[in-house]
């Protein structure tokens, strides 16, 4: 345990824990675009950055991102200083330069304040923030079936050669954990096309529901052996199942019971 | 032939010693980058030939040597003939038979091949006493120029090895660690940090396995010490590297090399092999029981792959793209093992300090900033090539009397120190002694130590948009401070240079800096703003006037200018012939006219004219 | 494990006082979540509350590629961890109760949570044919 002190106030903390998280526990809010909790922390957005200090630094003081500075004792952090404002200011409103269409970006642009940009929108703005969460999720899952190709301005998420990614299996992990919701995929009934690669979904034998694709279904069923005839039938079928053969134990025991 | 004792290495240093002292004649042929450049590869095999045709009785063809990068390049093809160090310059393959016949035979001198300085047309023999060499102390360099870097043998004979071997038997590792702290040697790689600190660091965190890596990356433009090293004296680089890895307990390193330089990596990977095979690498180093092995990585060819995590993860095989974190890479670096990385100068300065003393290598340069600094002088400079200065001396010698001055007539108006991260220091801070601290101060920096020099027909707006636009198109893209923000502030800077920018976007640009350089991730977009932040600091008063007056002082923003003709044009219709859209009307010994509506702003006709009829206003 | 849900399917008559106490109990912003629970009929009037088991060899624990299912080892509730969760649907798929949902209202994955150690279905059950009880 250590004690670090947020805004003045002094509070507890687990060593090594990440400042961000002490911060959203202490319920202070600070943006963050590129942190979650399933993926490690890479501070691409730099949004989450706060003014960092100790006593013995004299007065010295720097600062850094709170997704992925580990707390220690004695740090004396400031979060709302007016040059932290500045740097997510600034920061917010580059973004909004470059993704002016993301409802996120405006939203967030908008609580600080920032309704038009101050700079010259990007032309190719494409409202990716180039938080790398979709490759970093895919990498949890051990496929990095995507990365962050080409460099600066011109970087891109795409797969291999953009061409079809031979290790995707249509989970969807990297389009539901963007944060600006930028990375499209269709479902049909029974097939899911996503960076251009289109997977079987495998259907619920009883309602004809899609359930998930194959491919991640196969994933699962390996990784984590999962029994196949899990997978069969959807959720809603699963229950009603569930309820008949209760319902089937009920009536057994009720007949025994006469 | 396998090296094991430190008596060994002394007879075998004798005999290489004796060896070239048998050699009483020698050719050094420069095979640097700028003379290779000019066919000097050409020159070597000219020499040999005839040598070899000729028998003679004071030279033979093993006494015609390439040698590494001898460092005035701009006079280069450059050769010089030991003992007397006779100075040949801008050498063709055609004076090859005439310099063997004149000095090799009867001893005299090809005057004409003689290096006179345009200042003060004087005539050198000696290169020795040729301005650009005389003000110079070459430590890092000691050997680059002097010897043949495949022969390994000639490095011993200089005394390489001889500090490793002082340290594997007289010293224990803490004894290197305090002499290199003592030394006050600072790491010439870019961030100045001392290095004996370094070293202490990685040497006290507890793990198995440790890491030595040289950074011979550099990927600074216009700079390249590193490559001369790597290129012309590899072993040293080695030694320093085995002499660090004994200090800090390592047995693997790696030293990485730009893509970009294919003889740095081949002259690297023969040093290897020698050394690995006389014993002076690989298992039990001169029977010392110490072991520690090179391999080499080959970079990924971008500048951020210099920058010490991105360098790491490139080496590691992952991408070359800087990682945020808060433990330093000494303590968690390569594969998240202690690692001490080091630039090829820095590592190259070692074995002289471990030979002379920390004492002496305190004794040159200055207080904070000890020892010497190697430079590529680059840019609007006479004598452009590859140098090393004492720490403290002043801009103004480096760029006057060893760089010789600004050419054709022009006034110098500022250098760029520190890469294109660096910052640009104008005329009024000539007199600012060289040194790690006093550059930051002045808002620049040491870097690597590339210097661009420029004269007064540079734009200092136009200058920070091109670094600007390099640091763009360099930045990893992985943060958004840097990724956005350098290419916001690029487009700003442009918008200057065409006359379109208001004040508010000067004072835009200066508040998105500050948060670039506080809040971007890596080196390269903390310091990726400063040629921006530095030219407005020292020449405000021409950004000022792009943006008022919508002009260009310095004559070179397209936008802003226009070519005209006056008086002195005699009619000799040379600009209307290269005039690529024909916008100049004119009769032969008539003045000629340019129609400003047509005119691109090209520059042909002002660079064709003869007469110094093209104005640019 | 210090407490037991238990079902009592031959108390149960269907009323969906359970699904309602569980939709109100997750409300997010004054919208009431997605029941975690269903009284189902499997023959004329007759009903199973079907709800998570909280089984101990989970599938959806196991199906989770990102740890954001963990059991409770107070209320020995499996518990989705909302910071964690992408929303990948893979325990969705897995459990072969159909006992972790999706909540389209909320754009999230739920399922239940016991209520951290108060469930508001064994609360408001008229019959009391769901019980929390400490064992
Ligand atoms: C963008 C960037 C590029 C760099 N490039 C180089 C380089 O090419 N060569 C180099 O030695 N150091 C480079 N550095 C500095 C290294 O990160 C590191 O500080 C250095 O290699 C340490 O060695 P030294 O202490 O001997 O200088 C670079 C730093 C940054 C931020
Ligand atoms: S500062 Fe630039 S180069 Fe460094 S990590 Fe950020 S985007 Fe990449
Ligand atoms: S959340 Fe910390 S940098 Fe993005």
């Amino acid at each position: 345990m250590v004690h670090i002190t947020i805004n003045g106030k002094v509070v507890k903390a687990a060593e090594g824990e990440m400042l961000l998280t002490v911060l959203k526990r202490e319920g202070i809010d600070i943006p963050a675009l590129c942190h979650h909790e399933a993926i490690e922390p890479t501070g691409n957005c730099r949004l989450c950055m706060v003014e960092i200090s100790r006593a013995e630094w004299e007065g010295w003081k720097k600062h850094v991102t709170s997704c992925l500075y580990p707390v220690e004792d004695g740090l004396i952090v400031n979060t709302h200083t007016p040059e932290v404002i500045e740097i997510r200011k600034t920061i917010i409103d580059l973004q909004l330069a470059n993704c002016p269409d993301s409802d996120v970006i405006q939203k967030m642009a908008e609580e600080y304040g920032i309704y038009k940009t101050s700079y010259e929108t990007v032309p190719e703005g494409d409202n990716c923030i180039m938080c790398y969460a979709c490759t970093r999720i895919c990498e949890v899952l051990g496929k990095s079936a995507i990365s962050a190709v080409m460099r600066g301005h011109k970087k891109v998420i795409a797969p291999p050669f953009g061409e079809e990614p031979p290790d995707c299996i249509g989970c969807l992990a990297c389009a539901q954990i963007c944060p600006t919701n930028v990375i499209p995929w269709t479902d049909t009934d029974s097939t899911r096309t996503i960076w251009k690669k289109t997977f079987d979904l495998i259907t619920c034998t009883s309602c004809g529901k899609a359930v998930i694709t194959k491919d991640f279904a196969e994933y699962l069923m390996a990784q984590r052996q999962i029994p196949k005839e899990y997978f069969e039938t959807c959720d809603e079928c699963k229950r009603m199942a569930t309820a008949r053969k209760m319902g089937e134990i009920v009536t057994k025991a009720q007949e025994a019971a006469l | 032939m396998r090296i094991d004792s430190i008596a060994k290495l002394s007879q075998w240093r004798q005999e290489c010693q004796a060896k070239l002292a048998a050699q009483k004649r020698k050719v050094l042929v420069c095979l640097g980058p700028g003379c290779l450049a000019g066919g000097s590869d050409e020159i070597l095999e000219e020499f040999k030939r005839i040598v070899a045709e000729k028998k003679l009785a004071d030279i033979s063809v093993e006494a015609v040597k390439k040698t590494g990068c001898h460092g005035f390049c701009a006079r280069g093809p450059l050769v010089v003939i030991e003992p007397e160090g006779i100075f040949y310059s801008k050498v063709k393959k055609a004076n090859v038979a005439e310099i063997v016949e004149t000095t090799l035979e009867k001893g005299k001198l090809v005057e004409k091949l003689l290096y006179t300085d345009p200042r003060t047309d004087k005539t050198y023999t000696d290169y020795k006493e040729i301005p650009f060499y005389a003000r110079q102390e070459r430590i890092s360099l000691r050997n680059v120029g002097q010897i043949d870097p495949d022969e390994i043998g000639e490095y011993v004979a200089r005394g390489g090895y001889a500090a490793l071997a002082k340290v594997l038997t007289e010293m224990k590792p803490q004894d290197v660690i305090d002499a290199v702290s003592q030394s006050g040697l600072r790491g010439r790689g870019g961030g100045g940090f001392p290095t004996g600190r370094k070293w202490a660091t990685c040497a006290r965190e507890e793990s198995d396995i440790r890491y030595v890596l040289c950074n011979g990356d550099e990927g600074d433009p216009g700079a390249f010490m590193d490559r001369c090293i790597m290129e012309g004296d590899p072993h040293s680089v080695l030694e320093g590297m085995i002499i660090c890895a004994y200090a800090v307990g390592s047995r693997e390193g790696y030293v990485y090399v730009r893509e970009e330089y294919p003889l740095a990596v081949i002259n690297m990977q023969k040093a290897i092999d020698a050394a690995h095979e006389c014993g002076l690498l690989g298992a039990n180093i001169l029977a010392s029981g110490f072991s520690y092995d090179i391999k080499i990585s080959r970079g990924g060819g971008a500048f951020v792959c210099g920058e010490s995590s991105a360098l790491m993860r490139s080496v590691a095989g992952e991408v070359g793209e800087p990682r945020a974190k808060y433990i330093r890479s000494v303590v968690k670096g390569l594969h998240d093992k202690p690692t001490v990385l080091n630039n090829v100068e820095t590592y190259a300065t070692v074995p002289v300090i471990m030979e002379k003393g920390a004492d002496w290598f305190r004794s040159i340069g200055t207080e904070k900033s000890t020892g010497t600094k190697a430079f590529s002088l680059a840019g609007k400079v006479r004598n452009t090539g590859l140098i090393e200065v004492p720490m403290g001396i002043s801009l103004r010698e480096i760029i006057f009397d060893i760089g010789g001055g600004i050419p054709d007539g022009r006034e110098f108006k500022a250098v760029q120190t520190g890469g294109p991260s660096g910052g640009c220091l104008p005329a009024d801070k000539l007199d600012l002694p060289v040194d790690f601290d006093t550059l930051t101060r002045a808002g620049s920096m040491m870097g690597s130590g590339g210097m661009i020099i420029m004269d007064d027909r540079t734009c200092a707006v136009d200058v920070a948009r091109y670094f600007l636009n390099f640091l763009v198109e360099e930045s990893c893209g992985k943060c958004v401070p840097c990724r956005e923000g350098l290419y916001q502030l690029h487009k700003l800077c442009v918008k200057i240079c065409e006359g379109k920018a208001t004040e508010n976007d000067l004072a835009l640009m200066e508040r998105l800096s500050k948060v670039i350089q506080t809040a971007s991730l890596c080196g390269l977009g903390q310091s990726g703003p400063n040629p921006f932040v530095s030219t407005v600091q020292y020449f405000r008063d021409e950004y000022l006037a792009h943006i008022r007056d919508k002009k260009c002082p310095a004559g070179v923003c397209r936008e802003l200018i226009t070519y005209t003709i006056n008086d002195k044009c005699t009619g000799c219709l040379a600009c209307i012939k290269v005039c690529p859209v024909d916008a100049i009307t004119g009769e032969k010994k008539k003045l000629h006219v340019i129609d400003q509506e047509a005119c691109t702003r090209c520059g042909s006709c002002y660079a064709v004219c003869n007469f110094d009829a093209v104005d640019i206003v | 494990m210090k407490y037991q849900f238990e079902v009592i399917p031959s108390k149960c008559i269907g009323c969906r006082t359970c699904e309602l106490a569980c939709a109100f109990a997750h409300a997010q912003n004054q919208k009431p979540g997605k029941s975690r629970i269903y009284p189902l009929a499997y023959a004329p009037d007759k009903y199973v509350p079907v709800t998570c088991l909280q089984c101990d060899d989970a599938a959806c624990v196991k199906s989770c590629m990102f740890n954001a299912l963990r059991r409770n080892e107070e209320t020995g509730a499996v518990e989705l961890d909302k910071e964690r969760c992408v929303k990948c649907g893979a325990c969705v798929a897995a459990c072969p109760f159909g006992c972790a949902l999706i909540d389209d209202v909320h754009d999230e994955i739920v399922k239940c949570d016991l209520c951290g150690g108060s469930p508001a279905c064994a609360a408001f059950c008229p019959t009391k044919a769901l019980v929390y009880k400490r064992v």
